[in-house]
């Protein structure tokens, strides 16, 4: 037993200070009176005689001691330490995606959770109960409940996560806990094989033998005469277990019956390649299956989309000279036409999806105003246009060599890829100026001569500083891969990545003039998302197909998203290291209902007290 | 050590009361007291035949005119009263701050003053344990009074007293005067003999009883052992508390009731004195409010 107040003993001081009072008031005062006759008489007239009145003084000292000493330790605390009493838990739940690996009719998640709840209804009435959540995120789902009726019920509310969960933020919490209570009780419940544990409870929780699982899926056009006549898939099947055949199924457009399968023979803890060609090149989705049913069936499907089926973009080129940049964009399958410089106007001309402004430098071209209903491409540039959100400032003779971008931004690298090192040749730029925000990708003696960002109508603007025609960009390599990825830029769809792993977050473009843009998750669930920036993120908790849908101008336009079950996750018993709570344990327990009993051991000694003072009134005549 | 038992002024305001004498006494001497016989007074009684030998000049010549007859005028008699004080001298009477004897003193010296000044004799006799000590002899006059009344200072209060065992065997004189008793009544002696002594000798009695407040009202509180001050050997031991308060009240309401029924069998006056009460007011109120003075 312990005393969370130990200074409250303190008050015992009050016991010989009573004991003293008792002595000194409990002699008896001698004293000489005229006669004795009167209090003689008067015993005959006593009206009864309780043999307890004898015992009335020392009954009273007795009880006033033991208010003395119960209001002592009602100040001073105590914990005791009693078999079976009430203790503050604290669980530490792995809720990665492993956890829903199934063991028979239920996941290891329902295990652990029964688990949990197994020690909560055993526990002693007035012991507090805190859960830390480890999944994508690391959270205390209660701290320091103390019903045991409403852990429970938030309990059965949790759900397994599809992340890769780790244990450290678990573990820095615990701790933390730890140092504050070090008689509170751990338990770990994971299906991590945990080499070194410390003043835990490690329950394991590993059931479930067998899991199959897919990766690194993919496919490819077969091209016959110029077109795409049979698809190719391609991946890795996984035998997380021991050695298997597995069937890889492939399915067109979510089809009941498989397009093709293979028979795969996976060895133990491996994985084989699969290819799998199909006859059909036209299609949304191809889905790929393994067959074979195990206990994490979440890793055996993997949804593909067709990233080529969408819109078709109408263009109009404002050049006296557009053969180049014509035939750029027609080879991305867009439909262009072109018109003289001099018979373009805002408002005559609209509609298209994309404006290009090619001036030469024989005869300079600069639009009076930025259209406003699609994206704008600059080419050689001769004069700012409001809004476009950059001036020029002059022609400079190109002495130096090109470079391409070095910044780490996830959108310069994806605008890069595919590039190389190769040099880029430009006989003179124009020198720009940036007033709005830009990416820029290509520089000629520190001048970004290729930047892309969006203009003053918020629609996507991409400016080249240089003329086509008087350098090798158009025709060399690093050219066409640029141009294909700002193509692809300017008419962005709302999810660049289609296959991505659960837990991960996703950047979503927010396309010009879309209003509002959701996403519904596989098991339904809808969340609408920020369309203030040009990007969204959206975190994934869920394994499965995401639908992604935007109202752009009053046209719906969706998009598809698969994220698969993240791959450190399908390994049916994965070994850490350690989970170690660093501090020496207390072994304190608590009866649980020391706030009832206090308010009782108040009471008790208020009453007392009060018989006391009547007791010395009567006695004393103390007033 | 001198006590002033009662001051000058004080004795000035209770000349002008007169004792209450309830019945007609017969006394020794002459007095201010009427007589149940015939005697000198000024006070008109009745008439009878004159016999040779009467005191001629009691011969009323206007009957003797009216009915020619000598006729003779009687007048009542006045006789000297013998008042008795007994003072009860135990140390019970004079322990502690009571001042019981202090005003058993003061009592008998007012009484005394209102009988000489009513021509009475007056004497005065502490009683210690089952004797008379008389302290006062035969005082008459005020000139006597003055001169005597001072050895009431030397009343020593001590020892036990039997009232009983003293006042019977005394001579007392027969119908000739009050006694008066003046005693806390505090003891466990039969002191109802005395008084139906003094009563069957037709004496006018008063029975004072003089109690002190702490008697009537004791703050003693917890564990107390009363030692008896007349008698070392018995002593009382107790945690006095609530109900054993109650109890002594009880008991000294018993012990009024007792002499008050003792006294009202036998005609007797009864009065109970506080230790504390001014004399003032006992004589100008209570005294007077009782019927004893008037």
């Amino acid at each position: 037993m312990s005393f969370l107040q130990p200074l409250g003993f303190l008050a015992l001081l009050a016991i010989p200070v009573l004991i003293i009072i008792y002595i000194i008031k409990s002699k008896y005062t001698e004293q000489v009176i005229p006669s004795t006759y009167l209090w003689e008489l008067s015993e005959r007239f006593l009206k009864r005689k309780n043999p307890l009145k004898a015992i009335t003084g020392i009954l009273s000292l007795i009880l006033q001691i033991l208010a003395v000493v119960f209001i002592a330790l009602a100040i001073a605390h105590p914990v005791f330490v009693v078999k079976g009493g009430a203790n503050d838990y604290c669980f530490v739940l792995d809720s990665s995606a492993s956890m829903n690996v199934v063991d028979g009719n239920k996941t290891r998640f329902d295990s652990a959770k029964e688990e949990i709840k197994r020690v909560i209804s055993s526990s002693a009435t007035g012991s507090t109960y805190t859960l830390i959540c480890a999944g994508d995120t690391t959270d205390v789902v209660f701290n320091g409940l103390d019903d045991k009726k409403s852990a429970i019920n938030q309990i059965n509310q949790l759900s397994s996560s599809y992340s890769t969960g780790g244990l450290d933020n678990a573990l820095m919490r615990a701790q933390k806990y730890f140092e504050s209570n070090s008689s509170m009780q751990f338990y770990l419940v994971t299906d991590k094989t945990i080499e070194n544990v410390q003043n835990v409870n490690y329950v394991l929780v590993n059931g479930g033998k067998v899991n199959y699982g897919l990766t690194d899926t993919s496919y490819i056009y077969n091209m016959s005469d110029g077109e795409s006549t049979t698809t190719t898939v391609t991946g890795k099947v996984w035998s997380y277990s021991g050695d298997a055949t597995l069937t890889v199924e492939v399915f067109i457009d979510g089809a009941s019956i498989p397009a093709n399968s293979a028979r795969v023979q996976v060895g133990g803890n491996s994985a084989t390649d699969f290819s799998i060609e199909i006859s059909s090149a036209d299609f949304s989705s191809i889905t790929v299956s393994v067959k074979e049913e195990d206990d994490l069936p979440e890793d055996n499907t993997v949804i593909l989309y067709d990233k080529t089926e969408g819109d078709s973009y109408e263009v109009l080129i404002i050049s006296k000279t557009p053969y180049l940049i014509k035939a750029a964009l027609e080879a991305a399958n867009m439909s262009c036409t072109v018109l003289a410089p001099e018979k373009y106007s805002k408002e005559t001309c609209q509609g298209y999806s994309l404006y290009v402004f090619d001036s030469d430098d024989d005869k300079p071209f600069t639009p009076d105003a930025l259209p406003a209903d699609g994206a704008v491409w600059f080419i050689n540039p001769t004069g700012s246009v409001e809004k476009s959100g950059f001036s020029t400032r002059g022609r400079s003779e190109a002495g130096g060599e090109t470079t391409l971008s070095t910044s780490s931004s996830t959108r310069v690298r994806n605008l890069l890829k595919g590039t190389s090192s190769d040099d880029t040749t430009l006989a003179s730029y124009v020198k720009c100026g940036q007033t709005g925000l830009f990416y820029n990708l290509m520089y000629c003696n520190g001048d970004p001569v290729i930047f892309a960002g969006s203009n003053g109508h918020g629609n996507r603007e991409v400016v080249f500083a240089f003329d086509w025609n008087l350098s090798d960009f158009p025709l060399s390599f690093n050219g066409r891969a640029l141009v294909n990825n700002l193509i692809n830029y300017t008419f962005p769809s709302l999810a660049d990545e289609t296959l991505v792993v659960s837990g991960e977050t996703i950047s979503l473009n927010v396309l010009p003039g879309c209003k509002s843009l959701k996403v519904v998750s596989p098991s339904g669930e809808e969340e609408a998302l920020d369309t203030s920036g040009t990007i969204s993120e959206y975190m994934l908790k869920e394994v499965g197909e995401y639908t992604v849908t935007a109202d752009v101008g009053g046209i719906k336009k969706t998009a598809k998203v698969f994220a698969q079950f993240p791959e450190k996750e399908r390994i049916l018993n994965v070994t850490e290291t350690n989970f170690v709570l660093t501090g020496e344990p207390g072994t304190e327990r608590r009866d649980g209902r020391y706030e009832d009993i206090l308010y009782i051991f108040i009471i008790l000694a208020v009453l007392i007290m009060a018989d006391w003072a009547v007791y010395c009134y009567e006695q004393y005549q103390l007033r | 050590m001198a006590r002033k038992v009662i001051d000058e002024e004080f004795l000035g305001q209770i000349e002008t009361l007169q004792m209450l004498v309830k019945n007609n006494v017969a006394g020794m001497f002459g007095g201010n007291h009427k007589s149940k016989t015939y005697g000198s007074s000024c006070e008109f009684a009745d008439y009878r035949e004159y016999a040779p030998g009467d005191d001629i000049t009691k011969i009323d010549w206007n009957a003797y005119a009216r009915f020619e007859n000598l006729y003779t005028k009687l007048f009542l008699d006045e006789r000297q009263m013998h008042t008795r004080i007994y003072i009860d001298a135990s140390r019970s009477m004079g322990f502690g701050k009571g001042k019981k004897d202090e005003q058993s003193l003061r009592l008998a010296a007012a009484f005394a003053y209102l009988s000489v000044c009513e021509m009475d004799k007056v004497s005065i006799y502490a009683v210690r344990d089952d004797k008379l000590e008389c302290v006062i002899s035969g005082m008459l006059g005020k000139e006597a009074y003055i001169s005597s009344i001072g050895k009431l200072n030397d009343v020593e209060f001590y020892g036990d007293s039997k009232l009983s065992e003293a006042i019977v065997p005394s001579t007392v004189g027969y119908g000739d005067g009050m006694s008066i008793i003046i005693s806390d009544f505090l003891t466990d002696n039969d002191f109802s003999a005395a008084i139906n002594h003094l009563a069957d000798k037709k004496r006018h009695v008063l029975c004072a009883q003089v109690l002190s407040k702490e008697e009537l009202n004791p703050k003693a509180r917890g564990k107390m052992h009363f030692f008896d001050s007349e008698n070392g050997s018995k002593y009382y031991r107790k945690n006095i508390s609530r109900e054993i308060i109650s109890a002594y009240k009880q008991a000294v309401d018993y012990v009024v009731e007792r002499i008050k029924t003792v006294c009202a069998s036998r005609g007797v006056d009864y009065m109970l004195v506080g230790a504390e009460d001014s004399i003032g007011d006992l004589f100008f109120n209570k005294l007077v409010s009782e019927g004893v003075l008037k």
